[in-house]
């Protein structure tokens, strides 16, 4: 069967998973800001996203849900969907790190990792995609990767090949999807914050010193990447977006 | 199928032969048939990609709906 050219019209209502601190919560802000309504989930609320919550009572929708739980995270998809309208795009941003090397690494922490960064949010997509054609709808998908998928880090095998997988699946959806539905990816270096805990410090100042733009990567760097492929009119579809100021080349 | 293509702005044609690619009518809306069916039946049909690739018209696509709702 052909696929015929079609134009995804910007994205109006968002879920963001993992939206309660760090980047996902500068995602949901950005977002609000700029208009749109969100809906945002994570294991647990956090006292900033409560805060949007009252600041923007009718354009965000937010709850405590562990995106391991499917059926509780499709009970959300459909309550955002009751309060704020159909999901038009989807930001897969919860993920867990790691900071132990392979060898030492239980079985079951791989799993676990595997699980929360690759397989829970592809059942996400999955269900979203399901809910968007059932109703006809264009939309988008935005998976927050990380420059791990693509160089090596010691510390992160299992954290890096889940985003690599994400990235992966990334290309494959945009194919599947045959543009009803931008699928993009974005790759961020590492964050000052969070993630980049799990690097000693020596390791975080080669990563400074052998950066361009002399700087690791900030929520802010990424915030208007992640809202062009949201809102823009681009023609990016299957994409990995690499934020890290060239730390990476 | 004709409220999918309704839905899109065009019309069903009555002919069970006609070319789903001279209709337009994509894999990802023979997705959206089979969710809507699912609606109807509350169950999932999945499938693999092999069986569609095999469909090429109007008739394959009402023939293979039939042949997951008796699966």
């Amino acid at each position: 069967m052909s696929e015929a050219p079609s134009v995804v019209p910007p994205a109006s209502v968002v879920l963001v998973s993992g939206g309660s601190r760090g980047l996902g919560l500068a995602i949901v802000t950005d977002l609000l800001a700029a208009g749109l309504k969100v809906a945002a989930f994570a294991r647990t609320v956090t006292p900033e996203l409560t805060a949007l919550g009252e600041k923007f009572p009718d354009h965000l929708h937010y709850g405590s849900v562990d995106v391991n739980d499917a059926a509780a995270g499709q009970a959300f998809v459909k309550a955002v969907e009751s309060t704020l309208g159909p999901i038009d795009a989807l930001v897969n941003n919860a993920a867990i790190g790691q900071d132990s090397l392979h060898v030492h690494t239980s079985a079951d922490h791989l799993a676990e990792i595997i699980r929360t960064n690759l397989t829970s949010p592809l059942i996400l997509t999955r269900f979203v995609l399901r809910r968007m054609l059932a109703k006809g709808l264009k939309g988008r998908i935005v998976n927050i990767t990380s420059i791990c998928a693509q160089r090596g880090y010691p510390g992160l095998v299992a954290y890096s090949a889940t985003k690599g997988g994400m990235d992966a699946a990334t290309r494959s959806l945009a194919r599947e999807l045959g543009g009803r539905i931008l699928a993009n990816a974005v790759a961020p270096g590492f964050f000052a914050s969070e993630m980049s805990a799990v690097l000693g410090q020596t390791q975080l100042d080669q990563i400074v010193r052998r950066t361009p733009t002399g700087h690791l990567t900030e929520p802010e760097d990424v915030l208007p990447v992640v809202r062009m492929l949201l809102l823009e009119n681009t023609n990016l579809n299957g994409q990995v977006l690499v934020v890290d100021g060239a730390a990476s080349i | 199928m004709g409220e999918v293509m309704t839905a899109q702005g065009r019309a069903l044609p009555a002919e069970d032969t006609a070319d789903l690619r001279e209709i337009g009518f994509r894999s990802l809306d023979f997705s959206e048939l089979a969710l809507r069916v699912e609606d109807e039946l509350g169950d999932e049909l999945n499938f693999d990609a092999p069986g569609l690739r095999r469909i090429a018209t109007v008739g394959d696509v009402l023939d293979f709906i039939e042949q997951l709702q008796s699966a």
